[in-house]
């Protein structure tokens, strides 16, 4: 995990995403427990308020449980919340990608070629190995 | 996070007067499985604190309970608090293997091969003919510091333990302060205080701010940093944000300080930035607002 100090973004939401992407990637499992949150802190050499504040912060977002005294294991994860999230994820990145262009003053045309360019590049890159 | 917290510390009404000077804490709450940070000006009353918790000073009036168990400061106690302090509680003609057997007699809780690790880890050289009083002040904090944690022990209570220490040493204390807290599974805690905020930062959980005798603020360091918010703005906007401004300080380019998050939108209309504030930005806000001295 790496975590940046200067970045601007607080150090508990640097956590949370690290370990958002882990869990909807399906590398951290169901019933899989997270790190023992002053475990993490040790070797993250952070503060344990803050790894808790991470670790809390997914709670809310349905991800993982807290169990008493145990830490905090993986929800099992709905597909369909899956998709969702994925899908929200590729909205943003597309999203920012039309205000660039807009700045860039790319007609509609040429947005649309670029992203048809991109994904054969992607689709020959993936068949090429 | 605050549900079904212990307390590691809790203090009540506690009261300690000396001439010009009083020390009032009417509550008091150290958490729990944390380490907390005694964060204030000189002659704040950190030390004064400290030596109460610790049973150095028992002249005070008020009531000061321990492990949440209204556990009074007894020999039972005392014998699961490790301390470290500005000055020596070792003999001055002590040398670093008397230290060792001396403590183990006088603590059940004291291991000797923990002890001899930590020496080794702190490059605290035994052997060598060297009286404590001998070793410079940064040596001699860390041979306290190996005593106190070679002890099995349920609080740290530390003054001042990261002053006479060297930046690398410092580093390592942060790393020796999470390891023990670790260790303790939630039933271990820290209470340090300190000048040097911003080294000591990535280990604090909880502040407390001490000025005049009086905590002035606290909380966790998470939620101080959503309470409070650091914002930067233009020369132009300096007299008016600095009436709303906790802090602030100007000059020929702009200002820069540190306002509450709630009266964010007052700023409404000035051309500013902001960002979230450092735990060492919130403390010398807060002690700025606070302080008799004028700066």
């Amino acid at each position: 995990m790496k975590l940046l100090q200067n970045s601007g973004i607080p150090i508990y939401q640097q956590i949370a995403e690290q370990l958002r992407a882990d869990i909807l990637a399906g590398k951290l499992k169901e019933g899989e427990y997270l790190p023992s949150i002053r475990g993490l802190a040790r070797d993250l050499r952070i503060s344990v308020i803050t790894t808790m504040k991470a670790y809390e912060q997914l709670e809310a977002e349905g991800l993982v449980t807290a169990a008493q005294g145990k830490g905090f294991y993986v929800n099992a994860q709905d597909s369909e919340m899956l998709k969702e999230q994925h899908l929200r994820k590729v909205e943003e990145a597309l999203l920012e990608a039309i205000r660039a262009a807009e700045i860039a003053r790319m007609t509609e045309e040429e947005l649309l070629g670029t992203l048809q360019a991109l994904l054969h590049m992607e689709e020959s890159r993936d068949t090429g190995d | 996070m605050k549900e079904g917290r212990r307390n590691a510390i809790q203090v009540c009404g506690l009261k300690k007067k000396y001439r010009g000077f009083e020390l009032s804490v009417p509550r008091l709450d150290v958490p729990e499985g944390f380490a907390t940070a005694l964060i204030g000006e000189n002659g704040a009353g950190k030390t004064t604190l400290l030596n109460i918790l610790t049973g150095i000073r028992r002249d005070f009036k008020g009531d000061v309970t321990y492990f949440g168990e209204e556990r009074k400061l007894n020999a039972q106690t005392q014998e699961c608090i490790g301390y470290t302090g500005p000055g020596c509680y070792f003999l001055p003609n002590w040398t670093v293997d008397q230290v060792e057997e001396i403590s183990s007699l006088l603590f059940s809780g004291f291991h000797n091969d923990r002890f001899r690790s930590l020496c080794k880890e702190l490059g605290i050289k035994r052997g060598l003919v060297r009286d404590v009083k001998k070793l410079s002040d940064g040596n001699r904090m860390k041979l306290m510091l190996a005593a106190a944690l070679a002890r099995d022990t349920q609080l740290l209570i530390l003054d001042e333990p990261a002053s006479p220490l060297d930046p690398l040493m410092r580093d390592k204390l942060c790393d020796m302060i999470r390891e023990y807290l670790e260790r303790g599974n939630g039933k271990r805690s820290v209470f340090f205080s300190t000048h040097n905020i911003a080294d000591m930062e990535n280990v604090t959980d909880y502040a407390v701010i001490l000025e005049h005798g009086n905590v002035v603020e606290e909380g966790f360091v998470e939620d101080l940093k959503e309470k409070y918010i650091c914002v930067k703005g233009e020369a132009a906007d300096g007299e008016r944000a600095g009436e709303i401004l906790f802090s602030v300080s100007k000059n020929a380019y702009g200002f820069e300080g540190i306002c509450l998050a709630e009266n964010l939108d007052r700023l409404a209309g000035m051309d500013v930035a902001v960002e979230t504030p450092t735990l060492s930005q919130i403390s010398v806000a807060v002690m700025k607002a606070n302080t008799g001295l004028k700066l």
